[in-house]
């Protein structure tokens, strides 16, 4: 920089002082916060929308499923798509260790008591699972 | 309150505590805003054009790199919507007559006389900076009232940093002359 143009800077310092600058006017954060919140407001709801009807679209397209599937799958006829995968879920022996809880508390359980108990366990860990999912 | 950085703030709005937002307006408004009414030259228009860029920034916030200075990437925001409004909105040319002879003229809104010597000289630059293009104006005001040197400059307006040098060194030439001449006219009028 040359001394003519430092000359030329130095004027204009002297009329600019950077104390000086504008301030934004009052409530101006408010205004801005304002817009925003108008703006998030839709995309959030519309959001919500979509989740409030995807574990019911869900639902919805496994029981149609379901049910074609079952039509699908002539009853007896062994060379059927699904007939091996019916086969493997029959195959399927469930045993739970018996319990006597009788000799414990006097109390007379009926033997199904366990198969409850554990399908309940099952549910709940598969509605945490879920909800942990569309929570997101 | 503690002092958080900007990135403590962006995190938590992307995690989607949107009032965090706020922290940020309020940090950078009076820089945005100053930026903006330089460059525009009026108050209402710089407000609108300020409150449009921190929600452009606001909406576009996943797309900040968190490398780099938010406060560059806010007035890079500012600056090119100012500029593109000014660009669109072409005001007529300023006269010489359209200024205030003297620091008397500021004197009925101003404390003390040395207050008025402020005003007026507060309104001669601004006067002067309405004279320049709107290019010079956003180089003059990101130099002397952001403080910035010419690589921030570069990255907030994308011109080269000597391209900056040469504009900001005509920018200045032409504000002096212009400021010369309404002391000029100051002299004339107290003669």
């Amino acid at each position: 920089m040359n001394n003519n143009e430092k000359n030329k800077e130095d004027i204009l310092r002297q009329y600019i002082s950077v104390e000086k600058i504008e301030k934004a006017p009052e409530g101006f954060t408010s205004k801005v916060m304002t817009r925003v919140m108008l703006e998030t407001i839709p995309s959030m709801a519309a959001e919500r929308r979509w989740k409030r009807y995807l574990v019911p679209v869900i639902s919805a397209c496994v029981t149609v499923l379901l049910i074609v599937s079952a039509f699908l799958i002539p009853a007896g006829q062994s060379d059927a798509p699904a007939t091996s995968v019916i086969k493997f879920f029959k195959s399927i022996t469930a045993s739970m260790p018996e319990v006597s809880l009788s000799s414990i508390f006097h109390l007379t359980i009926p033997s199904v008591t366990m198969y409850v108990i554990v399908g309940i366990f099952i549910l709940t860990l598969f509605d945490r699972a879920l909800y942990g999912i569309f929570k997101r | 309150m503690d002092y958080k950085g900007d990135i403590f703030y962006i995190e938590q709005i992307l995690a989607g505590n949107i009032n965090a937002f706020s922290y940020i307006v309020d940090r950078h408004k009076n820089k945005a805003y100053n930026l903006s009414f330089r460059i525009c030259g009026n108050h209402e228009v710089a407000e609108e054009l300020t409150q449009d860029s921190f929600l452009k920034a606001y909406r576009s916030l996943r797309n900040f790199k968190m490398k780099s200075s938010f406060a560059t990437w806010l007035y890079r925001i500012v600056y090119n919507t100012t500029i593109s409004y000014v660009r669109i909105k072409k005001k007529g040319v300023l006269s010489l007559e359209d200024f205030p002879a003297d620091a008397t003229d500021f004197i009925g809104n101003s404390t003390s006389e040395e207050e008025a010597e402020r005003e007026y000289r507060n309104s001669l630059i601004n006067f002067a900076l309405q004279k320049i293009n709107d290019e010079e104006r956003g180089l003059i005001s990101l130099f002397y009232y952001e403080e910035m040197s010419t690589d921030e400059i570069s990255d907030v307006t994308g011109i080269s940093k000597s391209n900056i040098k040469v504009k900001l060194f005509r920018a200045r030439q032409k504000m002096i002359e212009i400021i010369e001449k309404v002391e000029k006219k100051k002299l004339i009028y107290h003669e």
